[in-house]
């Protein structure tokens, strides 16, 4: 086994992964609060720039490590695509052929440029246009994610339809994993400052988030299916390939948090209710964000799976016939 | 799920990838074909892969009987596939080293020959 090699692909799913997850908590969070924050917090502004606060911290953050772990995913791909050491892959030439001459590098440039007009929105968020832009900005930045991988080298006609299918269920899972870590921070607040107006917000806001949940649940699905077709191919080539048994290994994973998310919403947020007494809706409301975050941590999960799955053959170029 | 075991999968999925990831454009086919007999020497060799790939990281060379490169050493890459002038050569066989990058970053290199001649 080459162990250099490999130090570079056990590097690489690392990064990607890290890479997946910080672009879905930035878009995420800022389709968390034109879906959820927003609309629930019309009448209340003072509560609104105490949540804008905490989103603007998650988004900052997201997109740090976004931007950090995508430089590093570039160098990495510097290094692998040339065979070359690390080292010297950053010290020649190569970067800048990546960056110029590739489908993966022209598309990173592109994602650069989308993560710099995405901080000049958050710098500048009080203007009403970048209020605005920041959403489809951010949208830009995960869904062209889609070009990097599979989606982007499968040829002709099936390759539109492959990325396409690619860039929406990144933007799905974006939305649901992303969305959750801002729903869970919301959840924090409300249990700080345990007032009957707040415990409102959380209803409305758990509700939202979950009619959120179900398009982008639905979403993931249906463009699944099509990635799955297009990789995969047959249930032959998904249970006899490693990519097929990995892809499954994801779908478990998926189905826990559904189920999860099923229990938030219909068996916890319903207990929210100002009606239903301060004990029993803080134990619901202490469930809810605890079953958040194991939600959030099996997202994390996935993520690492993804990070995977990309540097693996599909699993359709595995099976004869 | 304990919380412990879903982040106790993250290793095993990275030790998992020390093992397995490599390559990934294949090649579907090659004209002429992969340890095929032609009656005459071709005055090109063209190669499809399953995956699209990067000009920048991609090219092959062409070695005649003797073991001299026959190739004109552009070669050209539109999509799927590669391909590259051949000088004229004599009969016998003839030697395809290839080395690709597909556009989902992923190199594989391979080769294979094919006869000239009756």
């Amino acid at each position: 086994m080459d162990w250099f090699g490999s130090g570079i692909s056990v590097a690489l799913v690392a990064v990607r992964a890290i890479h997946f997850a910080a672009s879905a908590l930035t878009t995420g969070t800022l389709i968390f609060r034109a879906v959820v924050v927003k609309p629930a917090l019309r009448s209340e502004p003072t509560t609104a720039k105490l949540l804008r606060t905490q989103t603007l911290g998650i988004e900052w953050t997201g997109l740090a490590i976004t931007v950090a772990s995508g430089v590093i995913w570039l160098l990495l791909e510097a290094a692998s695509m040339s065979g070359l050491p690390i080292g010297e892959a950053m010290t020649s030439s190569v970067v800048s052929t990546v960056s110029s001459q590739t489908q993966f590098g022209q598309v990173s440039e592109i994602r650069l440029v989308l993560a710099i007009i995405l901080a000049a929105c958050l710098a500048y968020h009080r203007l009403p246009l970048a209020d605005w832009l920041a959403l489809p900005a951010a949208l830009g930045l995960t869904a062209a994610i889609a070009w990097t991988g599979h989606a982007g080298s499968t040829p002709g006609e099936t390759g539109a339809l492959h990325l396409c299918a690619d860039a929406l269920h990144l933007i799905g899972a974006a939305a649901w994993i992303g969305g959750l870590v801002p729903l869970i921070f919301l959840l924090a607040a409300v249990r700080r400052y345990h007032a009957i107006a707040w415990a409102a917000l959380a209803r409305d806001a758990a509700m939202r988030f979950s009619a959120l949940g179900v398009a982008s649940v639905t979403t993931l699905l249906a463009t699944g299916i099509v990635n799955a077709w297009i990789l995969v191919g047959s249930f032959r080539a998904l249970a006899v390939t490693e990519y097929g048994r990995l892809l499954m290994l994801k779908l478990v994973v998926f189905a826990v948090m559904l189920v999860l998310a099923a229990v938030n919403r219909f068996w916890l947020t319903p207990r929210l209710v100002v009606a239903s007494g301060d004990e029993r809706r803080l134990e619901a409301l202490r469930q809810l964000t605890r079953n958040s975050v194991i939600e959030v941590a099996l997202g994390f999960s996935i993520f690492a799976i993804v990070g995977l799955l990309g540097t693996l053959h599909p699993a359709i170029h595995m099976v004869e016939g | 799920m304990h919380r412990s075991s879903v982040f106790g999968m993250i290793p095993l999925l990275l030790l998992l990838a020390a093992g397995s990831a490599s390559a990934h454009a294949f090649l579907d086919h090659a004209e002429p074909r992969v340890g095929n007999k032609v009656a005459t020497a071709p005055r090109e060799v063209t190669l499809w892969f399953t995956q699209k790939l990067e000009p920048a990281f991609s090219g092959m060379t062409v070695t005649d009987p003797s073991g001299q490169r026959v190739d004109t050493g552009k070669t050209r890459v539109s999509g799927n596939q590669m391909s590259v002038s051949l000088r004229a050569g004599g009969n016998g066989t003839y030697h395809v080293t290839w080395h690709v990058l597909s556009v989902d970053t992923h190199t594989t290199d391979g080769n294979f020959t094919f006869q000239v001649g009756q």
